[in-house]
């Protein structure tokens, strides 16, 4: 690799690496039609080349190979761009202010439609569940959550749950202002918790695609949580896009902690309903 | 003359005159009081004259009445009233002479008073006569003395009465004339005074009142509202009026000034709101701008409007490079007006930027640029350049051109506005430097999130890995425990087996012994028997003693084959290690043998090989004994050809096959080799089993008891070599023993070679129980896996406290966990619970009810929590109530989680499991 790269000063590498990686997301778009172009590069770079050395390759173009002809290895670097990082009632204080700020607000629709966009195993959208079912909206309501890869969603759908994680789950339940037991939830078989069927019944898990699918319905509220982190500024102005036009009048936005809508084009088209948990509402 | 020297002259000649007047009066007021001071004093001398003159002649009427009364009742009386009289009088006398002045009448007061004592002194005597009682005497007295004493006296006061009286009438009359002339003269002297004052008003009044009428006149014809001419007073005199005039004149001059002033100012202020008002009106555009070339657009276009400039360029400097750029144009015809960028000191927008001033171009020639309309084009007649500064840097330059000049007050708002503007730009400048900045974070901090989620999973990752590695360390370590379970069970059964084996080898030897005892009786006695000594048995009952004997023959050959068996297999066969001669050993053979050999009419060959040694060290006895089974194995089975006997070192494939039993030593290799009926390859491995032969019905045919190999094999170990079987059926065997050559030392090699044999035996054999081993545990973890799949499977050595007063609940839940494996412990209240605890510090998990006599569960739990060892330790909360309150309560004093009761079985196990999970 070394001499492969004596004829170019740093530069020039990095130049040529970016290159390479443009050619491999081209690549991947145009044969597997998944969209990682206007993925955070150093996001993507970072896992380009985690996958490299986890393949013991030389560099990009030869990823690009791999990638290209074992539809394996393409499966690899898929799960390593999905990255799933959630919990049940992730940042408890979002969903204690949803309880309080946004539930009132709900409880005079008739129908609730919830997008979860990126739900990842699932664990906060039946969190969501959990919250709305003791607010005693959860059977008017009914979740959407999608993610881009169906390994996940097929961990969701299941509803399976990783016992080492349930204390944690638990306080963060108690954290997040449950009102109930958090046991009431789920049964424990085995060193297997699963969640009890019933707050399944109401949730539709299915793939889709940010950077490339459409709307698909209108909702009440839009929960995207830490996935547009991985974004870059053209594609979040996308997804952006695409939730204000999936959103009913008034309808809510909800955000990570560390996202913020300041800086897209939709800033003017949303108010504050907490600025600290990221609880927007879209304006008439 | 001077206003005031005028008024101090007039009234002051008033003052003086009317002083003058008034003293002339005084003066003569103070003549007519002279006079009145002499009235006065004759008053005076009147009254004392009169008083005299009374009290004389009261004197004298009492002095009579004293002279001549009858009686001398009152005499006393009397005379007291004349001590009294006389007094007075006397008193009257001096004091009419202390105010007397007059000479001649004080002469006359001498004359009185001698005249006043004399009278004194007759009155004195008198009375002393009266009082002597001479009364006659007294009376003579009276009327001779005392009455011309008394005339004399009178006459003496009207004497001075007379003098008196004429100087009263001279007195009088001067006072008369002294009053006229008073009169006189004060009337004079007040009509003068009259028509002095007069004229001195007159002269005053006159002077003052023509002067001011003349300032008047002109103070009047003043017009106010025509203050900038203002009529002017002459001055003449340098009084005080013409000093009001002068200050008029000086009023006027400054009204004038002030006039022109504020004409002037009222101007500036309209130039100056103007200003103010096209300023603010540029300063609302900036209002809500937050990016740099609108503000600049809107600025522009404003500012060329207002100052009806045609044209207009914006260049801004480029951060961090002496260089201008041209951001926003107005009426820009594309590339056509201006340049795009230009260096500082270039032309003369460069140089506007290095001098920080304005430039202006007036006449501009005709072809410098061209306004253009739709309709047409025209030069511009006037340019301006002006630098925008912030903090005295040039951060941009402004370039106008009009068809107009610019006037000063466009000027002036132009640079008031760059000046504005250079803030202005500065500010959002930073603003958008700030948004970039915040941009910038907010992608930074998304990156941040980006790159923490991806940490956590790639720790996800690893630790899922390392759980699959530990679970394999675990499955590893779990198997390595199960083989050393097995191991030590193997061992343990192997011990055991060893031990009923030698109970067994050591019965074997006892009973054999014991066999042998009788057995040997028996055969002696058969052999007696048949013998027949005395003749007396039929020939069958011979036969049937010999029998008996050769019956007992075999069984003693067992016995004996049984014990030596029983000896190796139990340890007890010991090994002498001597000097063999391989002769000697050839010798018995041949010896034992041939004649069997002979016999059976086969050849029987012994051979050596030339480098063969002479002996070796060895037991003698039990190599005797394995050659002796090996041959006469393959005499039995041989029924004709031949029998050798081959003594030889062995191939070196034997040393390679079994370098495992590391021999450093040669190998010595004794076959014997026969031409029977053979092994079949596969009972060739079963031939040394212990009572077995080749073929069930081999014993049949040939006899023997079947252990003879058994024997020779573990002989052969015991002397560190082994036997090797090569056969053909049909063709015949050839049965090898191994043997290592020792030196002569090798009495302990032998030894401890012999006990790794030992063990390696011992190691097969435990290498085939371990086989039933396994099987058993995967029979048992079968069937806990078909368990499992009827109930939850919980950890193992788990312990549940259980604390609750209510035993029906303590009951239902013991029972409920007792029966999915879990065993439990229960206390009554919490005193009692913590006790438990502290007594069991194995316990996992605990349930605690809070509704509880003694202690309750708040304070049970929060008991617990204090002791160190159990603050993680997970406490389940029994709650029956459904508040929240009363779970946020049980949460704050430590419980872990909680559960409502009635408590759902199914629920408490997930939760249980979920609390215990490590």
């Amino acid at each position: 690799m070394a001499q492969r790269f004596d004829e170019k000063n740093e530069g020039e590498i990095k130049e040529l690496e970016e290159l390479e990686i443009d050619l491999l997301l081209e690549g991947i778009y145009r044969y597997y039609g998944y969209d990682f172009r206007n993925y955070t590069r150093p996001f993507i770079r970072r896992r380009i080349w985690h996958r490299i050395n986890a393949e013991k390759l030389n560099g990009v173009l030869a990823l690009q190979e791999k990638v290209l002809y074992q539809p394996s290895t393409m499966n690899k670097l898929f799960s390593d761009f999905s990255i799933h990082v959630t919990e049940m009632f992730r940042d408890p204080t979002f969903f204690k202010t949803f309880r309080r700020k946004i539930v009132p607000l709900l409880k005079d629709y008739p129908v609730i439609r919830i997008w979860h966009a990126g739900c990842s195993t699932g664990e906060e959208v039946y969190s969501m569940a959990i919250l709305l079912y003791e607010e005693g909206l959860y059977d008017k309501t009914r979740i959407y959550a999608t993610d881009l890869n169906e390994n996940f969603l097929q961990i969701a759908k299941e509803g399976l749950l990783s016992i080492d994680r349930m204390k944690l789950y638990t306080k963060n339940y108690i954290e997040a202002g449950g009102t109930r037991s958090f046991s009431e939830y789920y049964t424990c078989r085995d060193k297997k918790v699963t969640f009890d069927s019933f707050l399944g019944k109401n949730i539709v898990f299915a793939q889709h695609n940010l950077a490339t699918d459409e709307s698909f319905n209108e909702f009440h509220l839009i929960i995207c949580r830490n996935v547009m982190i991985y974004f870059n500024k053209t594609l979040q102005n996308r997804v952006h896009q695409l939730f204000y036009e999936s959103l009913s009048p008034n309808g809510f936005l909800g955000l990570g902690k560390k996202e913020h809508i300041q800086f897209t084009i939709h800033n003017k088209c949303y108010e504050e309903i907490d600025k600290d948990e990221r609880l927007y509402r879209k304006k008439r | 003359m001077k206003f005031n020297t005028k008024l101090y002259l007039g009234f002051g000649s008033k003052l003086f005159l009317m002083l003058l007047f008034m003293g002339i009066v005084i003066i003569c007021l103070k003549d007519l009081n002279g006079s009145m001071d002499f009235v006065q004093k004759r008053y005076e001398y009147v009254k004392f004259a009169t008083m005299i003159r009374n009290e004389t002649s009261n004197l004298d009427r009492r002095l009579v009445n004293l002279v001549f009364s009858e009686t001398d009742e009152n005499s006393q009386q009397m005379i007291q009233s004349i001590r009294e009289s006389e007094i007075r009088a006397t008193e009257a006398v001096n004091n009419l002479g202390e105010i007397l002045y007059i000479e001649k009448v004080q002469e006359l007061h001498e004359k009185l008073k001698l005249l006043h004592k004399e009278y004194i002194y007759i009155e004195n005597e008198v009375i002393r006569l009266v009082q002597a009682g001479k009364k006659e005497e007294a009376s003579k007295l009276m009327l001779s003395n005392a009455l011309i004493t008394r005339l004399q006296l009178f006459e003496t006061i009207d004497e001075m009465n007379k003098v008196q009286e004429q100087l009263m009438a001279d007195s009088f009359t001067r006072f008369q004339n002294t009053y006229s002339l008073s009169e006189k003269v004060i009337n004079m002297m007040l009509i003068g005074f009259l028509i002095i004052g007069i004229f001195i008003i007159l002269w005053i009044m006159k002077s003052i009142i023509r002067r001011l009428e003349q300032v008047t006149t002109v103070i009047t014809s003043v017009d106010p509202c025509n203050v900038d001419h203002l009529p002017r007073i002459k001055v003449t005199t340098k009084d005080q009026i013409g000093e009001i005039a002068y200050a008029f004149n000086n009023m006027a001059q400054a009204l004038e000034v002030q006039a022109q002033n504020e004409k002037t100012l009222k101007q500036s202020m309209l130039e100056k709101s103007w200003l103010d008002e096209k300023l603010s009106e540029i300063t609302m555009i900036y209002q809500g701008v937050s990016e740099l070339e609108t503000l600049v657009k809107l600025f522009i276009n404003k500012i060329t409007t207002i100052v009806g400039a045609e044209f207009a360029v914006f260049y801004i400097k480029e951060d961090d490079k002496n260089c201008l750029k041209k951001l926003v144009a107005y009426a820009d015809r594309e590339q056509e007006v201006g340049s795009n960028s230009i260096k500082f000191g270039e032309g003369l927008v460069g140089q506007c930027a290095i001098e920080k001033r304005s430039i202006s171009l007036t006449n501009v020639p005709n072809n410098y640029i061209k306004i253009t309309s739709g309709l047409g084009y025209a030069s511009p007649n006037s340019i301006i350049l002006l630098p925008v500064e912030f903090e005295g840097e040039v951060i941009a330059v402004l370039e106008l051109a009009s068809f107009e000049d610019f006037s000063a007050i466009q000027r002036h708002l132009l640079e008031q506005v760059t000046k504005n503007l250079g803030t202005t730009l500065n500010s959002i400048k930073g603003q958008m430097k700030v948004k970039q900045l915040l941009e910038e974070s907010q992608t930074l901090t998304e990156e941040l999130q980006a790159q923490s989620e991806e940490l956590m999973s790639q720790q996800e990752e690893l630790k899922s890995t390392n759980e699959e590695l530990e679970q394999q360390y675990k499955e590893s370590e779990k198997k390595t425990k199960e083989l050393k379970n097995i191991k030590e069970e193997l061992e343990e059964k192997a011990r055991e087996v060893a031990l009923s084996s030698q109970y067994k080898s050591e019965f074997l030897a006892n009973m054999s012994h014991e066999l042998r005892t009788p057995l040997n009786s028996l055969l002696i006695l058969a052999s007696l028997l048949s013998e027949n000594k005395e003749n007396n048995l039929t020939k069958d009952q011979i036969e049937f003693a010999n029998t008996i004997y050769s019956s007992g023959q075999d069984l003693l050959e067992l016995i004996n084959d049984i014990l030596d068996l029983s000896k190796v297999e139990s340890g007890k066969m010991e090994i002498y290690c001597e000097k063999v001669d391989l002769k000697d050993i050839a010798r018995f053979s041949e010896r034992n043998f041939l004649p069997l050999a002979e016999k059976k009419g086969l050849k029987f060959n012994i051979q050596f090989d030339n480098d063969v040694p002479d002996s070796i060290y060895t037991d003698k006895q039990r190599l005797q004994q394995i050659l002796k089974n090996l041959l006469s194995n393959a005499f039995k089975f041989t029924g004709e050809g031949r029998v050798i006997l081959h003594i030889r070192y062995a191939k070196k494939e034997v040393y390679t096959k079994y370098s495992n039993l590391n021999y450093t030593n040669a190998i010595l290799a004794i076959s014997v080799k026969d031409t029977g009926i053979g092994i079949p390859k596969e009972k060739q491995s079963i031939i040394f089993d212990a009572f077995k032969q080749a073929d069930g019905t081999t014993s049949r045919n040939f006899g023997g008891t079947g252990l003879g190999l058994s024997i020779c094999r573990e002989m052969a170990h015991l002397l560190g070599g082994f036997i090797e079987i090569e056969s053909e059926e049909g063709k015949g065997s050839i049965f090898t023993l191994y043997l290592p050559v020792y030196d002569q030392s090798a009495k302990e090699q032998l030894f401890l070679s012999g006990k790794e044999v030992a063990t390696g035996y011992e190691e097969t054999y435990q290498a085939n129980e371990s086989t039933c081993e396994i099987d058993y545990d995967e029979k048992i973890e079968n069937e806990m896996e078909e368990r499992s799949l009827e109930k939850n499977v919980l950890p193992q050595d788990n312990k549940v406290l259980i604390v609750d007063d209510d035993m029906r609940n303590v009951f239902a839940l013991t029972t409920a966990l007792e029966s999915n494996g879990i065993n439990t412990l229960f206390a009554e209240n919490g005193k009692e619970g913590i006790n438990v605890l502290m007594e069991n510090p194995d316990i996992n998990i605990v349930l605690m009810d809070i509704m509880m006599p003694d202690m309750d569960g708040y304070e049970a739990i929060r008991a617990i929590r204090e002791i160190p060892e159990y603050d993680s330790l997970p406490i389940i909360a029994l709650t029956a109530k459904a508040m929240k309150n009363d779970r946020a309560k049980c949460l704050d004093v430590g419980a872990s989680d909680y559960i409502s009761k009635p408590v759902n079985l199914d629920k408490l196990l997930s939760l249980i499991q979920v609390w215990m999970y490590k």
